[in-house]
Parts: C-alpha cells; sequence; structure tokens
C-alpha cells in the first residue's frame, strides 16, 4: 500500500457508543443521489399502504393533519459517514399503519423515480420509523428527500428512502434497489452489515 | 510527485514521476488514490494537462469543500506518493493527424485535458485550426493564461470570457456562453469540425445543447462533465 | 450546490470499467434496455454519489449498470443494458 503523506481526509472520530464500526463523523450532510430529483408537486403527492385488507391513502393535506413527533437521531450511512443529533419531523410509521388492517410481516418502501428498499415490519414499528418531511427546522429540500422521505434511523441510510411515496406489505421480504445488487437484506450499521454475506 | 507549478490562486499542475508511465492521448485522464496513515482512502480523476510526450502532469483545481483536492493543491509536495491508474479514456481523446479543424470549449478547470490537445498540436506542428473558446470567471482565474497567449497563431486562436468580472479595459465576451456568442466564434457547420467541450455538467450540456441549435451534427461533438466534488 | 452538476459521464468511470472488464470501454456503445437508444458509454449519465455507481439512459433514466463494490466482491447488474459493443 502506497501512504499518502499528510493527507488525512475529512473525517473526524467521535465516541465509539454513538459511532458504529467502520464509520467517520461528517459535519455536513452529503447528498447521494442514485437518479435525477424527482419534482412531485404537493397537489399530486400521495402516500399511500397497499397489501393490508384495504388500500389506504393520503393525500399532502391529508398527510399534514396527521400527529407528527420531532425526533433528534444520528444517521448512519454504509458509504462510511455518520452524523449525530440530526433533528427530524414526520409521522410515525405507527401512526400510518394503524389504519390499515393486516397481517404482513415485511414491507417494501417504493419511491418517485423508483427507488425501493426493504424492511421487516418490526424494524418500521414500535417508534423506530417516521415518513419525515422537516430536517433541522426546515422542509425537507429536494436534494435530501423532500418533500418527504423515509427515516428509518437504527439502520443503515440507505434504507431511509428519498421521495418516499408509500409502503408495501408483503409475507415474505424480497430486495429492493441496492438489497438486490450487493446490499445487505438487513443493515444494521452496529453490526456492520453492509454487503451481502457480511 | 516530481514537481509543482501555481497556475492560479486555486490551481496547481502536479508533475508526476510514475514508473513505466505507457504515455497516453490527449484527453485522457487519471484516476489518483490517496491513502492516510489510518489505511483510509479517497479517490478521484484527473485530466492529463501534459502533451503525450512531455513528462506526466495534472492540474488540480482546490475545491471549497473538497477533501481530495486541498490536499493536492496545498499540502503535496516533491516526493509525496500517491497511487495512479491510467490512462484512461478511449472517447474524449484527439489526435494531430485528425484533419478536421477542432474547436474546443471549456468551462474552467475543464480546460486541463482541451490543453494537452492544444499542447499536443503545437509539439506535433500541427497546422489544424483550433479554436478555444474559455469561459473563466476572472482573468485572474485563467488557467494557462500566459501559455496561452504564447501559443496563440499557427492556427490556434483562443476567445476568452469572463463571466463575473471584466478587467479595466476589457474587450473579450464578459457572460456566459449562449447562442449568439457560439454563433461567432464555431467554425461553421459545413466545415463538419470535431468538438470537445468539458466542464461542469451543466456547461456541457447547454455547450453541447447551443451548438446542435447551431446546425452541428451531434456526433461531432465530445463531451466530458467535471464533478463538483473535489 | 446544484443537483445537475453532480450527474457526470461515463468518462468518469472509466478506470473502474477498465479495472473489472479488462478493457477501456468509455468509447463502447451501449444499447438501453428500456427505449433501445444505443450511445456510447461516455454519454450515459453516471451516478457516483450513490452506496454505489449507477448508469442512467440520458433519454428515459432507466438504470442501465448498477456497480457495488465491497472490500472483497463487486456486484455488477448490466440487466438495463441489452447490448454492448467492443471493437
Amino acid at each position: 500500500m502506497i501512504f499518502s503523506r499528510g493527507f488525512k481526509g475529512r473525517r473526524q472520530d467521535g465516541p465509539p457508543d454513538r459511532v458504529p464500526p467502520g464509520q467517520y463523523l461528517t459535519d455536513d450532510f452529503p447528498v447521494l443521489s442514485a437518479g435525477p430529483t424527482p419534482h412531485t408537486p404537493l397537489e399530486e403527492w400521495t402516500f399511500s399502504i397497499e397489501g393490508g385488507a384495504e388500500p389506504v391513502s393520503w393525500t399532502w393535506d391529508e398527510f399534514r393533519q396527521l400527529p407528527t413527533e420531532t425526533v433528534t437521531k444520528d444517521i448512519h450511512c454504509v458509504t462510511k459517514w455518520s452524523k449525530l443529533d440530526t433533528v427530524w419531523e414526520g409521522v410515525s410509521v405507527d401512526t400510518l399503519l394503524d389504519q390499515v388492517e393486516h397481517d404482513a410481516e415485511y414491507v417494501l418502501a417504493f419511491c418517485d423515480g423508483g427507488y425501493t428498499t426493504n424492511l421487516p415490519l418490526e424494524d418500521v414499528t414500535g417508534g423506530k420509523a417516521w415518513v419525515a418531511f422537516v430536517y433541522g427546522g426546515e422542509p425537507l429540500e429536494p436534494e435530501h428527500g423532500g418533500p418527504a422521505r423515509l427515516l428509518v434511523p437504527h439502520l443503515y441510510f440507505w434504507k431511509s428512502a428519498k421521495w418516499v411515496r408509500g409502503l408495501t406489505l408483503r409475507d415474505e421480504d424480497g430486495p429492493g434497489f441496492w438489497e438486490s445488487n450487493g446490499y445487505h437484506i438487513r443493515g444494521d450499521p452496529w453490526l456492520e452489515q453492509r454487503y451481502w454475506g457480511d | 510527485m516530481a514537481g509543482g507549478k501555481w497556475e492560479t490562486p486555486r490551481v496547481r499542475t502536479l508533475e508526476l514521476d510514475v514508473p513505466d508511465w505507457p504515455g497516453h492521448v490527449a484527453g485522457q485522464h487519471v484516476d489518483v488514490r490517496l491513502t492516510a496513515e489510518d489505511g483510509y482512502q479517497a479517490e478521484r480523476s484527473y485530466s492529463i494537462a501534459s502533451a503525450p510526450d512531455e513528462p506526466l502532469a495534472v492540474t488540480v483545481e482546490r475545491l471549497e469543500d473538497g477533501e481530495v483536492s486541498p490536499y493536492l493543491v496545498d499540502e503535496a509536495r516533491e516526493g509525496d506518493a500517491f497511487e495512479v491508474r491510467g490512462p484512461i479514456g478511449g472517447y474524449f481523446v484527439w489526435e494531430p493527424d485528425d484533419p478536421a479543424p477542432v474547436l474546443l470549449i471549456a468551462g474552467g478547470s475543464g480546460v486541463v485535458p482541451l490543453m494537452s490537445m492544444a499542447r499536443d498540436r503545437a509539439r506535433e506542428g500541427s497546422s489544424t485550426p483550433m479554436r478555444l473558446l474559455f469561459s473563466s470567471r476572472t482573468l485572474e482565474d485563467v488557467i494557462y493564461r500566459q501559455e496561452l497567449e504564447a501559443l496563440a497563431g499557427n492556427g490556434f486562436e483562443v476567445v476568452h470570457t469572463l463571466t463575473r468580472e471584466q478587467p479595466p479595459g476589457w474587450s473579450g465576451y464578459s457572460r456566459r456562453i449562449d447562442d449568439d456568442l457560439l454563433r461567432d466564434v464555431a467554425w461553421p457547420a459545413e466545415d463538419e469540425p470535431k468538438v470537445f467541450v468539458c466542464g461542469s455538467t451543466r456547461f456541457v450540456d447547454a455547450g453541447a445543447d447551443g451548438l446542435v441549435r447551431l446546425g452541428y451534427d451531434p456526433r461531432w461533438i465530445r463531451t466530458e462533465r467535471f464533478g463538483a466534488t473535489g | 450546490m446544484e443537483m445537475r452538476d453532480l450527474v457526470l459521464d461515463g468518462n468518469a468511470i472509466g478506470g473502474l470499467l477498465n479495472e473489472l472488464f479488462g478493457t477501456e470501454l468509455t468509447a463502447a456503445p451501449c444499447v438501453c434496455a428500456g427505449c433501445g437508444a444505443r450511445e456510447e458509454m461516455a454519454r450515459l449519465d453516471v451516478y457516483l454519489h450513490a452506496p454505489g455507481v449507477v448508469v442512467r439512459c440520458r433519454h428515459c433514466e432507466n438504470v442501465m449498470i448498477r456497480i457495488v463494490r465491497s472490500p472483497t466482491r463487486t456486484w455488477i447488474d448490466l440487466g438495463g443494458t441489452s447490448g454492448l459493443e467492443l471493437g
């Protein structure tokens, strides 16, 4: 290996009980994208849950009538950066799923632009997941997933799907966009579940 | 690293001594990988600035929030080591035996691979007409300014546009490239020129679209988008 | 920061592709499985700022190629590309 004298990169180390193995801290909020930024007008935006006893859907106005929570969370991207104490406001996925009768064990989040990610139901319930539309006190910007993104901070951030438009309830798990091409089906940063076979 | 040369307050050329370097074609680039003491690695692509028979050199612009470019521009010194992969590229390349007139359109540091082409043309003594349309923010930001002045002549012309600030008495263009500017500067479509456009994505897309509106065949136009991260 | 400037082109993955496939591919025409458009690799939209590399058709935005690298393996999906021409 050839070492480059004096090169450090931009990272910082952080408290090990807050920064999972293999991660570095960052102060900024890097933008990662796998495709063009969608720009769905709010008048056309809906969030739906499919695969339950009946499909359920909210318009933006209806969605904004739902009770929200403000949460402070650490987030961890599989590309190795972590950001502590990020503040979000959103509707808990528990609140949304309460409107649907189902016995599903898995969900697939689907998004404008075609991105998908899969999760076990227990990773999006019990106060672990939100559909977030405010970041750092401001409406969520399109480059970071606005108007709304899924927020599942206890898993690697590729699971916090940007531009989310709904959840499909499923009986079986099945890989989403990254999970079908090398990324771990679950993605727990504390177990360093980055890739298949980890 | 064999040497360095400041081009502008933000831009430096690094001469690289790579064992068994096979040589390159004008327009190609290298991938540079840096490894920190603890094993952390970062990799970026940089266009080759030198002509094929000159010592290998890349020109790097320091990007404000960059991770690699501030190191290469401000910190790296003679004797420092990096991993280099290349030369890379089989599309955005030009060789002096091509008889078609050449139009080069550069946005800022997008001039680097085009400079390799201009230098190659000069060193080969080619008389192929070549015109560089070069957009920079201010006169101070014009990379290779003196050398471009010296290269002008023998069929090589440089047209500058300064988009943010112009010095007193400036008689060149002072705006972003638009259809009128292109119409003034570009070779007539009947000449069937070869075109190379390099810079940020928006710059490159706008330039290429403008030329197509002027009647250029899209197949004459080769583009390379430079990233905004460093 | 302009999102549009984050999109690069196939030139940016020339080194990666050469490493993976053992040959220069930036000038190789590729056919989009979504819309049939035929463009050189260098003219495809490349997203590098993602957990992996995503290459999309410039005309229909269909995902043509995905590449994910771990320290030990590389996963390549060419399913959105229905043809590649070498030589």
